[in-house]
């Protein structure tokens, strides 16, 4: 696909579907996402040096990102982030990302080798043998940040990643109990529960892997049900390649309308309820 | 909706010269908290909802009342153009919230220009910060205009005055810690500062049918055997009241002034923006001539007002007399930001009858043809300048 | 406490607009400190209110970067220093790290380097890390609660999975979330004070030394990204309205 000999990073299990004609780079380990990132750069520059690898793709997560830009800086070459696509071109390696809020769409390009981060979801998992394991042993220094503790957050649903239908709350919703109302309207369709960025990060109220947008993840379903989401740019960013978007705000001037196929003008509380009593009695 | 635009940069620069980015700056950031903590209220505070010591605190916090009063009385020394143009931006956020503190601090102003060493020591700083809370009360129920037939009377007792008598349409009456009131006292008029816990001042019932300026507290305040010591409370020279309220209606003149061309301005966004959007016969309503008279008209009113206010503020700035560009000033933006409002409504038709969000700009705007010098009072004000014997 | 805070002057996306061939008219575009520097900002005058001592607010960027920098220095503060770098001939992320971190290091005793998770127009999320790298220093990245006591820091840090208690030595490096705090809007005095605060020009050529990282970065192209969707509403009572959208998802074969 990249024609070049390019290596997948895997950490944790958040990029599915990242897999090129080449050689997939497992780094895996309590220990390695036990850290700061140190030791996953660690090994993935050792591994790139002893192999000559060209092209260092990790998925794009918080710690992907932190991993990428540690490796970068130790084997001083390009690090470009969150690429929707990726290709090979004389010599460099071109990524198509968004810009500007997601109002624009970039390419920029590094000369190879260099290191690129990939939007989870991206790509589709493609057909491809086993490749045979391969063992390195590598000596790492002593990490400069302890992790005293991890606090696991709720159990994340179904992944939003990969789901064909997502219902996302904005803050149309007065409280986090009401959240029900999406969450019942999803179960009714067979889809996920996402969120904008205010939900998981300032109230709360959805973890951050249910965080849809610009800084979060982005979606690839048939159907994204977007509820009292005003539709700031950096929302929509995140929702571009869904096939059918619906918007439902009681704000007829919200931007969400836009960037909808569908939008319902109302009010939440009334609509979503009646939307998915109709949906239970087929 | 951006508070700070080109037109306002542009009259600093054309005023100010090269000292114009300094206070570009400063008004920019002041416009950034505006919109971020005022002009999301404004809506709620005109309908009954919310709560003016709010926005008055942001305002407050900002340092809205120090930036041109003297840095000794820990004031921030800027020029009064400055404060001016803050206050069309106060405006265009909230009407009601920028009313209350222009009236406050026109009392400010009373003490800083006025009052004793003493008591601009004790008032001042407290008056500044916001800390503490002024009222205005010159307006009776039977004399606004003919302020000098005002019946409160004063009458001495020793160290002490005895205020009677009544204030109407005062603002930020019952929230006030501390009233300036004028009486009658002998020959002339007297001003004291009277304070909100004086149990001879009692406040009366809150004004509920005021057309606009519906976020800020209006009521009658009663004197009644109200007594005061004469040291910390006669602001100013016995008998001297009537010229102090003078002067300072001077200055407050075109603070409401700009107040007004703020009223307009968010009124007008609303119409530029409306006229854009709305289709009608094929075209954009924009694209009409009759709308872009009204546009180009609201323009050229709103900056003609914004500059002859501003022309009172340097002419103060520089020490020179602005009594009459002052009048002028008020008279011209009162009532031409009341006809940009008016003709706001009319381009957004049923909508704008029907939406307190856009008719209540307009009014709010009214009152200020009437309160701080009736235009009426202005025009003889501006005439009688003009036929004073040369000479 | 000698903190240093990295703000960036990013484009203003709202005020963007295209030309006619699709492209961001970027000559004369509207910019603003990056939203997300904000926070780290506010992060860094809290600390300093804890612990006393200095912010140093570091900037790479053209000659308009400078009213980022003193809405910086109106928050807390106390001084600048610009790196100056033409839009047209910006470094890439690695290129912007290496300058940031060679003027971090003649600043010298350095405690405490905060920046934020990413610029709002860009979004790479990358200076950070590579900075802490260039540093030698450790990097405490996603921190919704930042804890210093003498020369340990403590954060919490935010991962999509959960949150994680990380501690490490200072000197060190932090980025902050949007979450992490509510940055504070400087009073009209404060505004006008940082306005006389001192901040030093550096030339990029001045701190470009033989180990600079080339790395063929390039922007090939930007292009608007145009909206096509049918942007239909469908009217009627909540009841009404919900009958007409599920037809409508059948239609589309969605449902």
């Amino acid at each position: 696909m990249l024609g070049v000999e390019a290596v997948a990073i895997e950490l944790d299990e958040v990029s599915p579907g990242l897999r090129s004609s080449g050689k997939v780079l497992l780094v895996k380990g309590e220990k390695v996402l036990e850290d700061d990132g140190d030791l996953a750069a660690t090994s993935i520059v050792e591994v790139a040096k002893a192999k000559g690898l060209q092209a260092l793709l990790v998925g794009d997560t918080r710690f992907g990102r932190v991993v990428a830009a540690k490796a970068a800086a130790r084997l001083r070459v390009g690090s470009l982030g969150k690429g929707k696509r990726l290709r090979a071109e004389g010599g460099s390696l071109v990524v198509t990302r968004d810009v500007y809020g997601g109002k624009f769409l970039a390419d920029v390009a590094a000369r190879l080798p260099c290191v690129a981060l990939v939007q989870p979801g991206s790509y589709s998992a493609a057909e491809g043998s086993a490749v045979p394991a391969e063992t390195m042993t590598l000596t790492v220094g002593d990490p400069k940040i302890v992790v005293k503790e991890t606090k696991r957050g709720r159990q994340a649903e179904a992944g939003i990643k990969s789901a064909t239908i997502i219902v996302s709350a904005g803050r149309g919703f007065a409280k986090k109990d009401d959240l029900l109302l999406a969450s019942d309207l999803a179960k009714a369709l067979g889809g996920a529960l996402g969120g904008s960025r205010p939900l998981s990060s300032d109230l709360g109220w959805l973890g951050e892997e249910q965080q849809i947008g610009l800084t979060g993840a982005y979606v690839h379903p048939k159907l994204y049900v977007a509820v009292g989401i005003s539709g700031q740019l950096q929302h929509v960013a995140g929702i571009k390649d869904s096939k059918v978007i619906v918007a439902i705000n009681n704000d007829k001037e919200a931007p969400i309308f836009q960037f909808a196929d569908y939008g319902i003008v109302g009010d939440l509380y009334e609509v979503l309820p009646a939307l998915t009593k109709l949906l239970k009695n087929g | 909706m951006k508070l700070f635009g080109p037109e306002h940069e542009r009259v600093l620069s054309s005023l100010y010269g090269d000292g114009a980015s300094e206070f570009d700056v400063l008004l920019r950031s002041f416009s950034a908290v505006l919109e971020a903590k005022v002009l999301p209220l404004s809506l709620g505070l005109d309908q009954g909802k919310g709560d003016i010591g709010q926005t008055r605190r942001t305002l407050f916090e900002q340092g809205l009342c120090k930036l041109s009063h003297p840095e000794r009385y820990g004031g921030m020394g800027l020029p009064f153009g400055v404060y001016a143009l803050a206050m069309e931006l106060a405006g265009a956020a909230d009407a009601s919230t920028a009313m209350s503190i222009g009236i406050h601090n026109t009392v400010a102003d009373a003490v800083a220009q006025f009052g004793s060493e003493e008591q601009r020591r004790k008032l001042l700083p407290s008056l500044l910060s916001g800390e503490k809370l002024a009222a205005f009360a010159l307006t009776e129920p039977s004399s606004g205009s003919d302020a000098r037939s005002m019946r409160t009377r004063a009458a001495k007792d020793g160290k002490h005055f005895v205020l009677d008598g009544s204030k109407m349409f005062i603002t930020n009456a019952g929230e006030a810690d501390v009233y300036l009131v004028f009486a009658s006292t002998g020959a002339g008029h007297s001003a004291f500062l009277v304070e909100g816990s004086n149990p001879g001042l009692k406040v009366g019932a809150q004004l509920r049918e005021k057309l606009g300026m519906r976020g800020s507290h209006t009521a009658e305040v009663k004197l009644e055997k109200c007594r005061v010591a004469a040291e910390d409370s006669l602001l100013g020279d016995e008998g001297a009241g009537f010229e102090c309220a003078k002067k300072l209606l001077d200055s407050s003149r075109i603070v409401m002034g700009m107040m007004c061309v703020g009223i307009a301005r968010t009124a007008y966004v609303k119409a530029l923006a409306y006229s854009r959007s709305r289709e009608l016969f094929g075209k954009k309503l924009s694209d009409f001539q009759l709308t872009r008279e009204k546009l180009a008209n609201s323009v050229i009113e709103m900056n003609a007002s914004r500059l002859l206010c501003m022309h009172a503020a340097r002419l103060k700035e520089l020490g020179l007399s602005f009594t009459s560009e002052a009048a002028q000033g008020k008279v011209l933006a009162t009532e031409t930001s009341a006809r940009t409002c008016d003709a706001a409504i009319q381009l957004l038709g049923g909508y704008g009858y029907a939406t307190d969000d856009v008719h209540r700009h307009w009014r709010d705007a009214r009152l200020l043809a009437i309160g701080e010098g009736a235009s009426e009072v202005l025009r003889l004000l501006i005439a009688s300048r003009e036929l004073e014997p040369t000479a | 406490m000698n903190i240093v805070v990295l703000v960036k002057d990013a484009v203003d996306e709202a005020e963007l607009r295209a030309d006619p061939s699709g492209h961001p008219i970027q000559k004369g575009a509207t910019t603003k400190m990056s939203n997300f520097d904000k926070n780290g900002v506010e992060e860094a005058v809290k600390q300093k209110e804890e612990h006393g001592g200095t912010i140093t607010v570091l900037t790479l960027g053209g000659a308009e970067s400078k009213k980022a920098m003193r809405e910086a220095m109106a928050m807390g503060g106390t001084r600048g220093v610009h790196i100056l770098a033409e839009p047209e001939a910006a470094p890439d992320s690695l290129g912007t790290a290496y300058y940031l971190a060679k003027a971090i290091q003649r600043i010298g005793e350095v405690d405490l380097v905060v920046c934020s998770e990413g610029a709002s127009d860009t979004y790479m999320g990358q200076v950070g890390a590579m900075v802490a790298e260039f540093l030698g220093m450790p990097f405490l990245a996603y921190a919704k609660k930042v804890e210093v006591d003498g020369v340990k820091i403590t954060c919490e840090q935010g991962v999509e999975k959960g949150v994680r208690v990380l501690e490490a030595k200072l000197p060190a490096v932090v980025s902050v979330l949007s979450e992490t705090n509510v940055p504070r809007y400087p009073t009209l005095l404060q505004v006008m004070v940082a306005s006389k605060k001192a901040i030093e020009d550096v030339q990029l050529s001045t701190l470009k030394e033989s180990d600079y990282p080339v790395t063929g970065f390039e922007v090939l192209s930007v292009t608007v990204q145009p909206v096509n969707r049918k942007r239909l509403i469908l009217e009627g009572k909540p009841e009404e309205a919900a009958k007409k959208l599920v037809e409508a998802l059948r239609q589309e074969g969605v449902l």
